[in-house]
C-alpha cells in the first residue's frame, strides 16, 4: 500500500472512534461540574459586587463636601500612592539605583514608564497564557 | 415540524453554547465525547486519565465556545484542546521524554483481516504514538505538534514517519496465510 493510499486510510481509522458505553455517565459528570463551576462564579461575582457596593456606599457617605476641603477618597488615594512610591523606592535601593528619586519630576516619570511597561508585559503574558491551550 | 437538538449542526449548537446554552453544549458533548476520549486513549492515556482530561477539555471548550466560528469541525477543535491539555498533564508528571525506548508488548495480529488500529498503535513507542495521534487523530500540523510537545520540527517529522511506517506494516492486509501470529 502506498503512502498516498495509506495516509487517508489512517485518518479514516482515527475518525472511526467507537462510542463508549458510559457516555451518558460522562455527560452527566460534566454537566454536574459545569453546574458547580457556574454556582461558584455566581457566588464570587455576588460577593465582589456586595463588597464593592459596600465600599462605594461607605466612601460616598464619608465624602467631605466642604468647599476646598479634602475628601477621604483623596486622602486614601494619596496614601496608596505614597505607599506604592515607598515600595518602589526601596526596590530601587535594593537594585543599587537608589539615586533615582521617585518624588522628583523625572523620578516620577521614570516610575510611571516602568509601571506602564510592567503592566504591558503582564498583559502580554496573560494574553499568551490564554492562547496557550 | 419542531427541530430537536439532534437536528442542529455542530456550528449552530456551538453558537448557542457560546451564548450560554448548556443543553446545546450537552448535545455536542454527547456527539463528540467518545471520540475525544478515544483519541486520548490512543495517545496513551489510561481510561481514567482520558476521561479526566476530556472533562477538562469540554469545560474549557464551553468557556471558549465563542472562539469556535466554524473553521474546521467542532470535533477537530475540541480534540486539539484535549490533546494539548493531555500533553501538558503528561509534561507536568514528567512522564514524557523526547526519546522513549520501544516497549512493544506482545500484540496478536489477526492476519485473517486487518489489525485493529488501537492494537497497532500499541506497537509504537510513546512518542511515535502521540505524534501520529496528534497528526492524524487531532489534525494538528507538524509545526503545531512541535510547539505543543516542545520538540524540534525535524524530530516530530521523523516520529510521525516512523510511526506511520510501523502502522503500515501492521495494518496492511496480509499477503499470505490467515493465521494469527505474535509480533513483538
Amino acid at each position: 500500500m502506498s503512502a498516498d493510499e495509506f495516509d487517508p486510510m489512517i485518518e479514516r481509522l482515527f475518525a472511526q472512534s467507537p462510542r463508549l458505553a458510559d457516555e451518558a455517565l460522562f455527560l452527566a459528570t460534566l454537566q454536574a461540574r459545569m453546574e458547580k463551576q457556574s454556582r461558584w462564579r455566581v457566588l464570587a461575582l455576588t460577593a465582589a459586587g456586595l463588597v464593592g457596593g459596600a465600599l462605594a456606599i461607605r466612601e460616598g457617605l464619608s465624602v467631605n463636601f466642604a468647599p476646598g476641603g479634602e475628601t477621604t477618597l483623596d486622602q486614601g488615594i494619596r496614601a496608596a500612592a505614597a505607599t506604592a512610591q515607598g515600595a518602589a523606592q526601596s526596590g530601587l535601593d535594593s537594585l543599587g539605583v537608589g539615586s533615582v528619586d521617585l518624588s522628583s519630576g523625572t523620578g516620577v516619570l521614570a516610575f510611571w514608564i516602568v509601571a506602564g511597561a510592567m503592566a504591558a508585559v503582564l498583559a502580554a503574558g496573560a494574553a499568551r497564557l490564554s492562547q496557550d491551550v | 415540524m419542531v427541530k430537536t437538538l439532534r437536528d442542529f449542526h455542530d456550528v449552530e449548537l456551538a453558537a448557542q453554547a457560546a451564548a450560554g446554552g448548556r443543553r446545546e453544549y450537552g448535545e455536542l458533548v454527547r456527539r463528540h465525547g467518545s471520540a475525544v476520549r478515544g483519541l486520548l486513549r490512543r495517545m496513551g492515556a489510561t481510561p481514567s486519565l482520558s476521561d479526566d482530561v476530556a472533562q477538562d477539555a469540554f469545560l474549557q471548550g464551553f468557556q471558549r465556545c465563542s472562539e469556535f466560528r466554524g473553521q474546521g469541525t467542532f470535533a477537530g477543535w475540541i480534540k486539539k484542546i484535549a490533546a494539548r491539555l493531555y500533553l501538558k498533564r503528561v509534561a507536568k508528571e514528567a512522564r514524557y521524554v523526547a526519546e522513549v525506548e520501544t516497549d512493544q508488548a506482545d500484540v496478536v495480529v489477526d492476519r485473517g483481516g486487518l489489525m485493529d488500529l488501537d492494537d497497532a498503535l500499541k506497537t509504537l513507542n510513546e512518542t511515535e504514538r502521540v505524534c501520529v495521534s496528534l497528526c492524524h487523530g487531532a489534525g494538528m500540523s507538524h509545526p503545531e505538534i512541535a510547539a505543543a510537545m516542545n520538540l524540534p520540527l525535524g524530530t516530530v517529522k521523523s516520529h510521525v514517519k516512523r510511526g506511520l511506517d510501523k502502522l503500515r506494516a501492521r495494518l496492511q492486509p496480509a499477503q499470505g496465510d490467515g493465521r494469527s501470529i505474535h509480533v513483538g
